[in-house]
């Protein structure tokens, strides 16, 4: 074993696989850092050049581009508040807040720091689990995986905030999202509206930036300074990786939680990350700064993901059935390079198994490093004003969004995910549910009925189910305990606050947003309705999953709307001219929104590269006052970089179905 | 055009013209469309995710058709997913233009939607040109938990057998018409995310009858067999030249068809409604799993030149050695071949649509 080890370190240690390594993690990283593209554009951009290497040379630079999307995209998701790719959503929420008191170092610092041991003990438990994991893997059978499904809705349920009535119904919308498309159990297609576009359900890249991404960036070009009311300061680095110490073992657990993340086929990251990041909720005893800017939540979560995407190698080796999107590809190249991922191909490949494990452990650590010594320069990027980087985010943002399909479709879809992400976050709704509920919609359904069809209900006595369902009874049976005793105390509950909506400090804000909250509240309730109409007519197996999602979804939203209306937020206002507050935040990120409309219906009647240029003059020239020489230069610059990315992307960008 | 492109096309045709001259083929049309293809980039629309089964294909078949094209056009291999293929099938009819620049490579997930009539498909596939197509054949195997030896014993297997699929309407279907074919009682078990995970509940135990397609048999199953912990039965078959499923599968040589698995059993040939809509699923799934399309009025003659290129690509030595490891060894088809029988199996005789849309609706719960 040990010889193999060193021996593939050697064959890695030439300058040509080096190298190699080098331009697989750069591409990695910058990929990483734009918001919406995650770690499959980083390997399908690098595929064509693989071919081009010899197959060790091949494999390392697509290992070091995978090991090291999830430790950049922090960079993006702490400075902006965008996450950087979907299974970063959980250190937007927390990286962003603390970033905003002027704590971004140690929000930036921890992260890096916990996607490195992610990454590091995902490559041991490579090394370690490929004799045993087939075993284990296979031990978890279809029922299992249900279970596991439920244990991650369980925890989901400490992520529903303050407000528990918009917590559960917000998750109920992320649940009813996911079962959009294909029914798993039955020949049926559910909420497709005749479009062909619906028919394989929605991308979870759209779900999570139009959730978070699109949101952020409309206050970036609504407001006006930088992104924190304070300079960001990054000269704590210390305190954060002394912070990191104190979380180790989180750290430690998190990655532990990412690493089954990747053992289990098509559980992706972020489900694992979520997982991983309400562990950090469960298990901090002052759950207050949740939502607020709550570093324990970071070091879960980017623990988690780093961790997933490398042990996502373990069944994509031995069983060629890969862990996750960026494995499939991963597992396209291993084809081309003539090797059959099996239990064979692991023993007969010694050299190649330890020199993927060595590619991954060294890029994560250097992809830390790096990640260290670019941030002070990035962080300026936070002083300049924001539509100057509102602008390139949100072009990234269209163009990795419209990578999932490449139809119309994802730009729509976008938005309007946009509008919903917008409105919960000024509405004071917690969005995170959304994102859990979306993420573990499909398992769940899938392996239920599965699970029944193989097993009658006798997959309920199954040992692993039992053991699982442990997992889950006995925290619930303690907390209702420790509540009973509460309440016999009189002592309030403790809250847990993880809701990432900023409160509005004025009255006339607080107003203008619990109009922004009846509006969802009634959008909610109607939608609700129309999809309980809608689930009437399918088929049994189609139905049970919408049911479970819709019937508390149109009870939740009922309540929800007439706390609205009875809080009085749609009574006309009584106290006199506005003052430059939180009302006019509300009107100027709606004209903002408007304003992208518009965009997203030029790109689709004049194309893309006709749209733009009006768009980038409205948000630098007409918006952040740039001088038209500049605006235009500055403009040209983004538009230029945004075609070169669509080439390496080998991706067409809209034209246009009118003209063009 | 570059002047450097312009010189490496000029030396390109020079080479294929030299090369036709010594192969003696010189009377053919060949420098003519040799400037056809020239310096030109052919794109291949995949309509299913990158590193797809269909993606793989694509890509293993490029390199050869760059070099047996003549005029070598660039081959680029682009993704389009969506929809279970609909979505990329979709954007060819609405974008490919008569000049054979833009091919649809597919399987059958596209072509199960378009014979079914679902109202989301927008294209008229059995109008289609075809320029290339390669077989991709399936294996049924056991578990030995099932006390089934060979086909025989599948009368009376000790347990009852599970088989784990995807979804009735789309690639399982020519296996789940091979159960009524042969009169096989299984217990189909559906809405699983891939090949991949049934094979992994197969070897948890949680099902008993798999089908995989036969690359991923030689490299994943046959480990299982060798332990003992898989017993393979039967292969889909391949046509005749009646256009009939009663040959043996071209790779799988040493296992009985659904044909013969049929005589086995029953002592018979196979005939009725049941017979007819597997070979004509199976047509689809199996012997032009793979095809590559061409948009309607492409002109002939660039329709031949794809036909020539497949006749070069399989006296290919090089071809044979990967297509071995990749595929499992089936040769490439020409268009000329497969568009005919292609073309019939993409409009079935309306008592055979029948027959399969009440199967699916009355025992799989399809709507149509």
């Amino acid at each position: 074993m040990i010889e193999h080890a060193l021996s593939a370190l050697g064959m890695l240690l030439e300058p040509a696989r080096l190298a190699a390594l080098f331009v697989g993690m750069l591409v990695g990283m910058t990929v990483g850092m734009l918001p919406g593209l995650g770690g499959v554009a980083a390997v399908s951009m690098l595929l064509p050049f693989v071919y081009l290497l010899d197959q060790y040379a091949g494999l390392a630079m697509l290992l070091g581009a995978t090991a090291v999307v999830y430790t950049s995209d922090t960079i993006t998701s702490v400075l902006v508040g965008a996450p950087g790719s979907p299974a970063s959503a959980p250190t937007a929420i927390e990286g962003h807040a603390l970033a905003k008191e002027g704590h971004a170092a140690r929000a930036l610092s921890v992260g890096f720091i916990a996607s490195m041991v992610g990454g590091v003990i995902g490559a041991i438990v490579l090394t370690l689990a490929i004799p045993v994991a087939g075993p284990i893997v296979l031990a978890l059978g279809t029922a299992e995986l249900f279970m596991f499904a439920c244990v991650g809705l369980y925890y989901a349920s400490s992520l529903m905030g303050g407000n528990v009535v918009r917590g559960v119904l917000v998750a109920c919308f992320g649940l009813g999202v996911g079962t959009i498309g294909p029914a798993p159990a039955a020949a049926e297609f559910r909420f497709t509206f005749g479009q062909a576009y619906l028919l394989d359900g929605i991308s979870l890249t759209i779900v999570a930036l139009g959730l978070f991404g699109v949101a952020e960036v409309l206050s970036m070009l609504a407001e006006g300074g930088g992104i924190s009311r304070a300079r960001v300061v990054l000269t704590d680095w210390g305190a954060g990786a002394r912070e990191a110490w104190r979380s180790r073992w989180l750290i430690l657990r998190g990655a532990l939680i990412g690493v089954l993340g990747g053992f289990v086929p098509a559980v992706g990251a972020s489900a694992s990350t979520w997982v991983a990041y309400a562990h950090a909720v469960r298990t901090t005893r002052d759950k207050s700064r949740f939502g607020k800017g709550e570093i324990r939540g970071i070091a879960a979560a980017e623990g988690a993901n780093n961790a997933t995407v490398i042990a996502d190698l373990v069944p994509t080796m031995l069983f060629s059935v890969p862990g996750g999107p960026a494995a499939a590809i991963f597992m396209g190249a291993l084809f081309a390079f003539g090797h059959y991922p099996g239990p064979r191909f692991v023993s007969e490949n010694p050299d190649l198994m330890y020199l993927i494990i060595w590619s991954a452990a060294i890029a994560s650590v250097l992809g830390a490093i790096i990640c260290f010594a670019v941030t002070p320069w990035l962080a300026r990027l936070t002083q300049i004003r924001f539509a100057l980087v509102a602008a390139p985010l949100m072009l990234v943002m269209i163009v990795g969004a419209y990578q999932a399909t490449n139809s119309i479709g994802d730009i729509a879809l976008l938005l309007l995910l946009g509008l919903v992400g917008w409105m919960m976050k000024r509405g004071g709704w917690p969005r995170a549910p959304a994102l859990v509920g979306f993420v573990l919609a499909k398992p769940m359904e899938q392996y239920f009925w599965l699970a029944n069809q193989l097993f009658g209900w006798k997959w309920l006595l199954r040992p692993g189910v039992l053991i699982i369902g442990a997992l889950i009874l006995v925290p619930v049976a303690i907390q209702l305990v420790r509540w009973a005793r509460r309440r016999a105390a009189g002592r309030p509950a403790a809250g847990v606050a993880a809701s990432d909506a900023e409160s509005a400090t004025t009255a006339r804000g607080r107003r203008a947003e619990g109009r922004v909250s009846t509006a969802l509240s009634a959008g909610m309730l109607a939608m609700f309705v129309y999809a309980l109409i809608e689930v009437l007519g399918f088929l049994r197996e189609a139905r049970a999953l919408p049911m479970f999602a819709i019937v508390p979804g149109v009870a939740l939203a009922a309540i929800a709307l007439a706390r609205d209306v009875w809080a009085g937020h749609w009574r006309p206002d009584r106290a006199g001219p506005a003052a430059a507050g939180e009302r006019s935040v509300v009107r100027d990120e709606l004209v903002q929104f408007l304003v992208l409309v518009a965009y997203a219906v030029g790109i689709w009647a004049i194309g893309f590269y006709a749209a733009t240029p009006a768009y980038l003059a409205w948000v630098l020239i007409a918006r952040a006052r740039m001088r038209v020489r500049n605006g235009v230069l500055y403009g040209a610059v983004l538009i230029g970089a945004i075609y070169a990315l669509v080439v390496l992307l080998r991706s067409p960008l809209p034209r246009g179905a009118l003209f063009g | 055009m570059s002047h450097a492109q312009m010189l490496r096309t000029r030396r390109r045709a020079l080479g294929a013209a030299t090369v036709a001259a010594f192969a003696a083929v010189a009377a053919q049309p060949l420098t003519a469309s040799a400037q056809y293809f020239a310096g030109k980039e052919i794109e291949v629309v995949v309509p299913f995710a990158e590193g797809g089964a269909t993606d793989v294909g694509a890509k293993f078949l490029a390199p050869f058709l760059e070099k047996h094209i003549a005029g070598n056009p660039r081959m680029r291999i682009k993704t389009r997913p969506g929809g279970g293929s609909i979505l990329g099938a979709n954007w060819f009819e609405a974008n490919a233009k008569p000049d054979g620049l833009t091919i649809l490579f597919t399987t059958s997930s596209t072509s199960h939607p378009y014979i079914l009539g679902r109202k989301e498909v927008k294209y008229d596939l059995a109008k289609k040109r075809v320029a290339y197509s390669m077989a991709f054949g399936p294996v049924l195997y056991t578990s030995p938990a099932t006390g089934v030896k060979s086909v025989k014993d599948l009368k009376s297997p000790s347990t009852q057998l599970v088989y784990g699929g995807i979804a009735a309407a789309a690639s399982d279907l020519p296996v789940l018409l091979s159960f009524e074919v042969l009169k096989l009682d299984v217990k189909a078990v559906l809405g699983f995310t891939g090949r991949g995970p049934v094979r992994l509940a197969f070897e948890r135990g949680e099902t008993n009858f798999d089908s995989q397609f036969t690359p991923v048999f030689l490299t994943q199953v046959v480990p299982l067999v060798e332990s003992g912990k898989a017993i393979p039965l039967y292969s889909g078959g391949s046509l005749d030249d009646n256009g009939r499923m009663t040959q043996r599968d071209h790779v799988m040589k040493d296992l009985p068809s659904v044909y013969e698995a049929h005589k086995i059993l029953h002592g018979s040939d196979p005939s009725g409604p049941a017979w007819d809509a597997f070979q004509t699923s199976a047509a689809l799934t199996f012997t032009y799993g793979l095809t590559a399309f061409l948009h309607e009025d492409t002109p002939q003659a660039i329709v031949d030149e794809f036909n020539q290129a497949v006749d070069r690509i399989n006296q290919d030595a090089a071809f044979h050695a990967e297509a071995k490891k990749v595929t499992g060894g089936y040769p490439l088809t020409s268009g000329a071949k497969a568009e005919k029988p292609l073309r019939a199996a993409l409009k079935p005789p309306a008592p055979v649509l029948a027959y399969m849309k009440e199967l699916l609706a009355s025992k799989y719960n399809v709507k149509f």
